[in-house]
């Protein structure tokens, strides 16, 4: 055995390397490992797919366009300020932008209160007490939320609907009381609907609060001689209010870009939001004007999620406070059980019970609310011959219905695939790049889309792709473009999928691959993928679901040839065939449904990890 | 088995971050069971990785057999997969997908064996080392010492030049720690591989290696066999560092002037050592004598006196802890001492226990 000694000959120092010898060794070290590659194809993929779109959508608002020219007396493409004149100061500003906010506004701000009242005693129920049949009511509430929040929009129509619009009366009408203005259409049932839709923000958020919320706290308070008011006001509250202004403000970001709701029961009567109003404007072709709205939206959008991303921050930091040896002890209800667990069960039956019934009823009436066996038909359904202009047989027979039904599965699959495995290739590449700036370029552009409400990102959609952008032709009316749209809006979800799975398999199983000789492609194929597969999994299908219910997005994109099940049931519901509108609509909800609850079984995610998708 | 050597390896994370290794340089023999021993974040694991490729020195060479396969300055790097190493990971890196034979089969795939040769040594592998029953497992299955020989078999299958171990006994208890080092005698018996391993626990260092390379901040302290390390450390780092006890040191400084600084300066007249260059000195606790002695005995070992503090049975030895006027001392005994605490002892050390250091913590050759 030889027995060895440092080497005492110091070869004065080897020369200092030059710098292309520096540069060709650093390229060896890393040809065994393309990350920095793969993340700066990433960052291009996005940059032109989110970031490009977004910014030639804020350029569009201050450049003259082609009908314009004339008007602004300016070139084509010149700096201007007309649309912003015109969307903010001109006369018809009023009614392109100023009663749209103000009804924005005030639709939200019903929204929160009203999601408030509902969402947080119940998200209490559930968190802190022995409330019988929790389990089931933990699931049995979120479904709101796992629904397109327009389908309620259409149930509402359904009961509702009074003879200031056409079409067929509601079941109201038919059992002869005439529902006034404000309880059919209107701010009302838009802010009533959008807050029960949205109150399993309120459960899921206030509820994971309380539930980390150390009851030793409570009793310290107590013990210190606080009155149980004291430890409302000066515990509870400050702890809780991270997590309730979180909620508050993901409900407006998301009211700021709901476009559905306030289409079926506003529009009709001269109601318009944001969304609305820059649906008029995108289906009128005035880009810079909406523009300008998009803009807008994103701004208002952005500002809600930097507090919410704030307070996240402000609750980390009480959280790791709080968690050591915390203790959570369930309230006992007593008394109180039977009169808790009914009014969530009368939340459930009005949230989503009644609602969905009467869809479900509509579908097989001929005239809605008249019970009396005659009236029940399955024709809407599956009948040939009905006497209507356009849509002549049942939806199960019906061309349109089944191509957008299969439009929506590869559509939304195809991009729910893509923003799947991308995700999970961002994860890997910010996990492992070796150059900060990439892995937080790609963190930010990924996650950009979050911050502009759908119909907006359409409307950055429309701005990038009406013409064509090299390497891609136009892609207005293909299906490519809401291929797209969809893939990118999901790919906060699904980045951030990919980096928490990334984050949690640690660099040891691909180095020990790497030694026993596997190349890159070898060890993404066998190992990293493969361990990562349920990550996958519900990266792929989180988006999927959230990708079928969404409108927003899609109802701009889309054309007669390219409808998804969404877009033809709004088409349906413009031409006032509520039947086969509230038919398309409810196998759209099996979908999801079924969709949601998939997930869940396959486990690993569950709905709140998916909150944060639109 | 091949032999490495390093040439001036520097590491530095970050642009102008500080060296993680400064300029190490050692040559690794064929055939040699070296341990890279050392605090943690004293550059090891990171001399390891470079080995294996999973890090890039950022000045310097690594040879293996002569030939570079990293030269900084000639822009030459040999990816880890075209290396032919085996490493096991300290947590073992076992990919949880695959099962305990589909594990262990992986290189070899990847090598396009032919499926028979494959299958034979896989089997050969796993029945070597006590997991053939386990085959058709998934790792998560397996406890620690079984995880860990499944992952010696997915590196022994390759039958690598070069074997590098991170913290191999890390992990397992006391019997199964004594029945791996077995093992990893044996494999390096057996193949005569090249063995490279890095720890933080000394006993590990001493029970293995052939030759143990001492590291602290990024620099070799010092090269040697275990007996080596332990009754002839170069410096005072080297001496504090190794010794399941830590070693007695008694600072030689103008500000030290107590009871134990005198006795060191009795035993230096007594051994007739020139003290000028002596700037502390070390004495190993199981080197310390005790018993209590007349006074012509006393003077002629050189013997100090002692109270004791506290006795500490630790099965078979005892610790003594003593107080020499203020100062506390450290002794073991092999025997019962048969006192108790508060009765006193005198203790003496003999000439080639006596460690020497300089003003530069280096050690002092007598």
């Amino acid at each position: 055995m030889t027995l060895q000694i440092p080497l005492p000959e110091d070869r004065s120092r080897p020369e200092p390397a030059s710098p292309w010898r520096r540069v060709s060794y650093l390229m060896r070290v890393n040809s065994a490992d393309p990350t920095l590659l793969l993340g700066l194809a990433l960052l291009a993929v996005f940059a032109y797919l989110i970031l490009a779109p977004v910014l030639l959508l804020l350029a569009d608002a201050v450049t003259v366009h082609f009908a314009d020219t004339a008007r602004t007396r300016q070139e084509l493409g010149a700096f201007t300020l007309y649309y912003l004149n015109r969307v903010l100061l001109s006369p018809i500003a009023r009614d392109l932008f100023w009663w749209p906010l103000a009804n924005t506004a005030i639709i939200s701000a019903g929204a929160i209160a009203i999601a408030f009242l509902v969402g947080g005693p119940i998200g209490w129920l559930l968190a802190r007490t022995d409330l019988i049949g929790k389990k089931w009511l933990s699931t049995a509430l979120l479904v709101p939320y796992m629904l397109p929040s327009w389908t309620f929009a259409l149930a509402w129509l359904t009961l509702f609907k009074n003879r200031t619009t056409g079409g067929l009366p509601g079941w109201m009408e038919t059992f002869g009381v005439t529902p006034p203005d404000w309880l059919a259409y209107g701010a009302l049932p838009i802010a009533l609907i959008l807050a029960l839709h949205y109150a399993p923000f309120v459960i899921l958020l206030f509820g994971n609060a309380l539930k980390q919320f150390d009851t030793q706290l409570e009793d310290s308070a107590r013990s210190l001689g606080a009155s149980p008011l004291d430890v409302a006001h000066k515990i509870i509250l400050p702890l809780m209010l991270p997590s309730l202004i979180s909620a508050a403000t993901l409900i407006f970001a998301k009211c700021l870009g709901d476009f559905g709701v306030a289409y079926v029961l506003g529009v009709p009567v001269g109601f318009d939001v944001l969304a609305t109003s820059l649906f008029r404007a995108i289906s009128t072709s005035q880009t810079g004007a909406s523009a300008v709205l998009a803009g807008v939206i994103v701004l208002l959008g952005t500002f809600s999620i930097l507090i919410d991303m704030r307070l996240l921050k402000e609750a980390k930091r009480f959280v790791t406070i709080g968690s050591k040896g915390a203790m959570v002890r369930a309230t006992s209800l007593g008394k109180w059980q039977t009169p808790a667990f009914l009014w969530a069960l009368a939340v459930f039956t009005f949230s989503a019970g009644i609602p969905l019934v009467a869809l479900a009823l509509t579908t097989v009436m001929r005239v809605p609310g008249a019970f009396s066996l005659d009236n029940f038909t399955l024709n809407y359904w599956i009948g040939t011959e009905l006497g209507t202009t356009a849509l002549r047989q049942g939806i199960l027979l019906t061309g349109e219905f089944w191509l957008a039904l299969w439009n929506t599965v590869w559509m939304v699959g195809l991009a729910a695939l893509g923003a799947g495995v991308l995700g999970l290739l961002v994860g890997y590449a910010v996990v492992r790049s070796p150059v900060r700036f990439v892995s937080v370029a790609l963190r930010q552009v990924t996650f950009l889309p979050y911050l502009v409400p759908g119909i907006a990102f359409a409307a950055a959609y429309l701005s990038m792709f009406a013409v064509p952008r090299p390497p891609l032709p136009a892609l207005y009316g293909t299906p490519v473009i809401l291929v797209l749209a969809i893939l990118a809006d999901q790919m906060p979800f699904a980045s951030r999928a990919g980096i928490a799975s990334m984050m949690q398999l640690g660099r040891e199983p691909e180095e020990a691959g790497q030694i026993v000789g596997a190349g890159w492609l070898r060890r993404m194929r066998s190992i990293v993928l493969p361990i990562q597969r349920g990550a996958l999994v519900s990266a792929i299908l989180l988006p999927f679901i959230s990708g079928i219910k969404g409108l927003s997005l899609v109802v701009v994109l889309a054309v007669p040839g390219t409808d998804l099940l969404t877009t033809y049931a709004i088409r349906l519901v413009d031409y006032g065939y509520s039947q086969a509108a509230n038919a398309v609509v409810l196998m759209l909800c099996v979908v999801a449904f079924t969709g949601t609850m998939l997930v869940q079984k396959i486990g690993r995610a569950n709905l709140s990890d998916g909150m944060g998708s639109k | 088995m091949s032999s490495i050597t390093l040439e001036n390896i520097r590491k530095t994370y970050g642009r102008g971050g500080p060296a993680a290794i400064g300029d190490l340089s050692m040559a690794i023999g064929k055939s040699e069971f070296l341990c890279l021993l050392g605090p943690s974040g004293c550059g090891k694991t990171t001399t390891l990785r470079m080995i294996a490729g999973l890090e890039h020195p950022t000045g310097g060479r690594i040879l293996v057999d002569g030939e570079p396969i990293v030269s900084v300055a000639d822009g030459v790097f040999t990816v880890p997969e075209k290396r032919n190493m085996g490493l096991v990971f300290q947590n073992y890196a076992l990919w949880p997908h695959m099962t305990i034979r589909e594990n262990v089969a992986f290189g070899l795939k990847l090598r396009k064996t032919p499926a028979a040769e494959r299958d034979a040594t896989v089997e050969r592998v796993m029945t070597k080392l006590g997991i053939a029953r386990y085959a058709a497992r998934y790792p998560a299955e397996l406890s620690g010492g079984q995880q860990q020989r499944v992952a010696l078999a997915r590196m022994l299958a390759l039958n690598p030049s070069v074997i590098l171990l991170d913290e191999p006994l890390s992990n397992l208890d006391a019997k199964l720690r004594l029945e791996m080092r077995a093992e990893l005698k044996r494999i390096h018996a057996e193949a005569g591989s090249t063995i490279v391993f890095v720890t933080h626990d000394q006993w590990e260092a001493m029970t293995l290696a052939t030759t143990i390379a001492v590291m602290s901040e990024g620099e070799l302290q010092q090269v040697g066999t275990p007996d080596d390390i332990y009754e002839r450390p170069a410096n005072r780092f080297v001496a504090e560092f190794v010794g399941s006890l830590p070693i007695n040191i008694v600072e030689r400084g103008e500000a030290q002037s107590g009871p134990l600084h005198g006795w060191v300066d009795r035993l230096l007249a007594h051994f007739a050592i020139d003290g000028t260059q002596v700037a502390s000195a070390g004495i190993r606790p199981e080197a310390v004598r005790l018993a209590d002695l007349d006074e012509a005995a006393a003077a002629r070992c050189a013997a100090g006196r002692g109270t004791i503090v506290d006795i500490v049975p630790t099965g078979g030895s005892w610790i003594v802890e003593l107080d020499v006027d203020g100062s506390r001392f450290f002794a073991i005994a092999t025997e019962n001492p048969r006192k108790a605490a508060g009765e006193t002892t005198h203790f003496w050390v003999e000439r080639q226990h006596l460690h020497l250091f300089d003003r530069d913590r280096n050690r002092i050759a007598l």
